[in-house]
């Protein structure tokens, strides 16, 4: 799973640390840190508050381009 | 800062809960198997001896129970199995097989007789290869019944 740089990005904006994130969506920090790590894949639910928290919607967080899944597969595929 | 769930009396965010869900598995599983290596052992060790083995007997046949019981109940059967004739011939011919090899075993330590061990031997694998083919086949059928029901209730 790629990292989520996009929550990332988004946390820089509002200058929050990832604790605050963590805080505000009743998570672990360890949890937040695991999806901007892309080693957790979130349920809906979770995507959802954060995207409300960040003031985001669910495709600037959390859409995968088809651009970057298609090169992945070909690199898999080769 | 304010929380926007909900508090609840979980101490578990869903990471940590599925975390705790996957030390669990191989708790039960560690359990699961380390319950039949002591049953094998003891059987093989304390050869005529049942009584000793019948409360790792009953843990051990509880948890399979449950196990069954309730992965059918949820339209569950196996992640990389199929329910058909030959996986349940397979299964039951290794069942029977490491049946057929301990209770031969047990036989030849406590008798000493090789032809008597293997009669018993194959006696054994036959029972258990029937029993378990049986119980594979009946379980395959209800594991269909269900998944139909499912299916059904799931439409519209």
């Amino acid at each position: 799973m790629p990292r989520n740089l996009s929550i990332k990005a988004a946390r820089a904006q509002l200058d929050m640390t990832q604790k605050e994130l963590a805080e505000r969506t009743g998570v672990s920090r360890q949890t937040i840190n695991a999806i901007e790590q892309g080693t957790y894949n979130p349920t809906i639910r979770l995507c959802r508050s954060i995207c409300r928290v960040l003031g985001k919607t669910l495709d600037e967080l959390f859409w995968e381009e088809e651009e970057e899944d298609n090169e992945k597969n070909d690199e898999t595929n080769k | 800062m304010k929380k926007m769930t909900k508090p609840t009396n979980n101490n578990l965010d869903e990471m940590q809960e599925l975390q705790l869900l996957h030390i669990e598995r191989n708790g039960c599983w560690m359990t699961f198997w380390g319950l039949l290596a002591v049953i094998i052992i003891q059987t093989i060790t304390t050869p005529g001896n049942f009584r000793i083995l019948a409360g790792e007997w009953i843990v051990f046949m509880c948890q399979a129970l449950y196990l069954s019981t309730s992965c059918m109940r949820r339209g569950i059967w196996d992640r990389h199995f199929r329910p058909n004739l030959r996986t349940n011939m397979l299964a039951s011919g290794l069942a029977g097989l490491a049946c057929g090899i301990i209770f031969g075993l047990v036989s030849y330590m406590r008798y000493g007789k090789l032809i008597g061990s293997l009669a018993t031997a194959v006696l054994i694998f036959i029972f258990v290869f029937l029993c378990t083919i049986i119980a594979l086949s009946f379980s395959a059928a209800l594991y269909k019944k269900r998944r139909r029901r499912m299916e059904e209730e799931g439409e519209d």
